[in-house]
């Protein structure tokens, strides 16, 4: 017998939320010299979903699946409700995994999929019907548990994969990422659709994407890592309008990037002095000594399109090349001398003609601020 | 069908005839056994003068064609015990394999093809040498050891490509549900890799079935194996029940052939 963690309590049948903690504690693994992932420490309050957001090759699958006990950390601790469960296999955790193949058994029907984890515990049977019934009720799937996988759409086995993850109450959800493989149009339905289900269920889980938009609506908190280590962890929100590092800049959301010189200090803020050519007001957490070169990244709903006569000295000349309507909004294509921007305007009216335009940021935006050293 | 472009025509008469003669050369000597196992003549001879059925009477008639079927009994019993144990072998060994991918896992590949370019005399005379050395004598399950060890690498051919196909995240899966390795065998490996079983099972029973130089040198008066049986009645005398012989083999080759391929898509899996 597998040793095992306690059941969880948000039994399928009553759904009461009650979630469980998860702790990373400083977990590094290491593939021979390369150093997968570095000193890695997050927790994940009940009930919370967590997204590792990163670049492939970041890391982040690789401490999903310390997680899961696929693979053992060279250093570090993963704990449930702060019990240690490094020394359990990935049967004995208390772990459901959505893989993002879905790895559906293909023999088996949607029902048998799901009832596999509960045979495989040795539940008495009319227990995993009723489990089986409820988890294929949860993600409105009843209609289809006697089709084999190849006989269902992508967003059909994902769900079917869900059912089977949650069929065996783990305390903590593991989704890799789980909306890959599918359209771009049924992706948002099925990410709302998840959400809703791990609330009902109270599972807390980590969710492993490069799609910022898609950690954006999934995930309470996401973490985002680089190159084995996690450069910010916080609220999607909170990360997108203050990103620490440049690279979180660009990753989450889209960000233009302009160089420039500190001016002056200006009581908690900066004056900046932009090298295409525009002296403007920006505050910063982080300390910079007067003449220090910086970077700022503005986001393309902070700058403004003025008109080429705008006589704002916070404004740069630039020329506008395009403008593509996005559903509600315009992305213009400007460039400021060898610097490319993107902006994004609310739509009204004609677009702007292309040709010489000047940029400002809007009044209350807030770019971010970064020493030009910091790496991109 | 391909539409070939004028220019194209020499080349596709060319590839054309090439393949009727490779044709005719494999399928050539089959269709001339079963024609002579057919002769009214008392000899082996090609092309019979008349034909009849009287050769295939006295090969299934038990009292004049009792040492054949004596022999005939021996080599299915070791080709049935052969199949089990090389399909066994090369399930675990494919299994292993499949999962690593360190040197060893490369290495143990090569050692278990290595008999597919051994000498069958050589290996037979080895065979014989190593097991008199331990003195152990030719007995039914010596020829059983040597026909599993030629066998193992057919098998490990079909059960290596089923094995390679498996997602490694269907294991995992399965693991992270709770099952045991043995559990995931049962309901998840096995059931996903059994027509390369099945297929990897037929070949080695074949390959069993018709072994001469292994069983040249295991074999004993007590394990009389078919093949064996009739190169002793060609060389003693012409006779005509050995075509008799091949035919049934060829036909009951032919149809398990024809029976895997609608099981389990066997002649699609030889060739992968």
């Amino acid at each position: 017998m597998l040793e095992q963690m306690p059941p969880a309590d948000a039994a399928l049948v009553t759904g009461t939320p009650a979630g469980h903690r998860l702790d990373m504690d400083g977990i590094r693994v290491r593939y021979g010299q390369a150093t997968a992932v570095d000193d890695v420490t997050l927790t994940v309050p009940p009930g919370e979903i967590l997204a590792l957001l990163g670049p492939s090759g970041c890391g982040k699958t690789t401490l999903l699946r310390s997680v899961a006990g696929f693979i053992r950390p060279e250093a570090g601790r993963v704990l449930v409700d702060g019990r240690p469960i490094d020394h359990l296999p990935p049967g004995g955790r208390g772990v459901g995994i959505v893989f993002q193949s879905y790895a559906l058994f293909p023999h088996m029907t949607a029902a048998q999929n799901v009832a596999y984890g509960l045979e495989a515990r040795g539940r008495p049977q009319k227990e995993i019907r009723q489990k089986v019934e409820a988890a294929l009720a949860a993600v409105r799937m009843e209609a289809f548990a006697e089709r084999r996988p190849r006989a269902l759409s992508g967003g059909q086995q994902q769900r079917v994969a869900l059912a089977r993850a949650l069929a065996i109450e783990p305390a903590i959800l593991l989704l890799d990422e789980p909306f890959a493989a599918l359209d771009r149009a049924l992706r948002l339905d099925l990410q709302l659709e998840i959400k809703r289900i791990q609330r009902r269920f109270g599972v807390t889980a980590v969710l492993v994407t490069h799609d910022q938009d898609e950690a954006m609506s999934m995930a309470d908190r996401m973490a985002v890592m680089r190159g084995g280590r996690v450069e910010q962890v916080g609220a999607p929100a909170e990360v997108y309008d203050n990103p620490a590092t440049p690279f979180v800049a660009g990753f989450v959301g889209t960000s233009n990037r302009l160089h420039g010189r500190i001016e002056a200090r200006e009581g908690a803020a900066y004056r900046i002095r932009l090298d295409v050519g525009a002296s403007l007001v920006a505050d910063s957490p982080r300390g910079f000594a007067v003449g220090e070169r910086v970077l700022l990244t503005a986001r393309p709903e902070q700058l403004a399109l003025r008109d080429a006569s705008d006589p704002d000295p916070a404004a740069f000349p630039a020329r506008l090349r395009q403008s593509l309507p996005l559903g509600p909004a315009l992305m213009h294509d400007v460039e400021a001398g060898s610097t490319e921007l993107k902006l994004h305007q609310p739509r009204h009216g004609a677009p702007p003609v292309p040709g010489p335009v000047r940029v400002a940021l809007l009044p209350e935006a807030r770019p971010a601020l970064f020493a030009a050293g910091d790496a991109a | 069908m391909m539409r070939l472009a004028a220019r194209d025509r020499p080349l596709a008469l060319l590839i054309l005839a090439l393949a009727a003669i490779g044709l005719l050369v494999l399928a050539g000597p089959v269709l001339i056994v079963l024609l002579t196992s057919f002769t009214t003549s008392q000899a082996l001879r090609f092309p019979p003068p008349g034909l009849t059925l009287r050769w295939y009477a006295e090969l299934f008639d038990a009292t004049r064609s009792a040492q054949i079927h004596r022999a005939a009994l021996n080599s299915l019993a070791v080709a049935a015990c052969t199949a089990a144990i090389a399909t066994a072998l090369a399930t675990a060994a494919a299994l292993a394999i499949s999962r690593s991918r360190a040197t060893w896992a490369r290495f143990a590949e090569g050692a278990f093809l290595a008999p597919l370019v051994l000498p069958g005399i050589a290996y037979g005379l080895a065979t014989l040498m190593f097991f008199s050395w331990l003195r152990l004598p030719p007995s039914f399950l010596l020829l059983v050891a040597g026909h599993a060890i030629i066998a193992t690498p057919f098998a490990l051919r079909t059960v290596g490509a089923s094995a390679a196909g498996l997602d490694p995240a269907l294991l995992e899966s399965s693991a992270s549900l709770g099952a045991s390795p043995w559990r995931t065998f049962r309901r998840v490996i096995l059931p996903l890799i059994l027509p390369g079983v099945a297929a990897g099972g037929f070949l080695s029973f074949v390959s069993s079935l018709d072994n001469v130089p292994v069983s040249l040198f295991l074999s004993s008066a007590g394990t009389d194996m078919l093949p064996i049986r009739l190169w002793g009645m060609m060389e003693s005398a012409l006779d005509v029940r050995v075509a008799a012989a091949s035919g049934v083999l060829v036909a009951v080759a032919f149809l398990l052939l024809v029976v895997m391929d609608r099981a389990v898509g066997l002649v699609r899996r030889m060739a992968g």
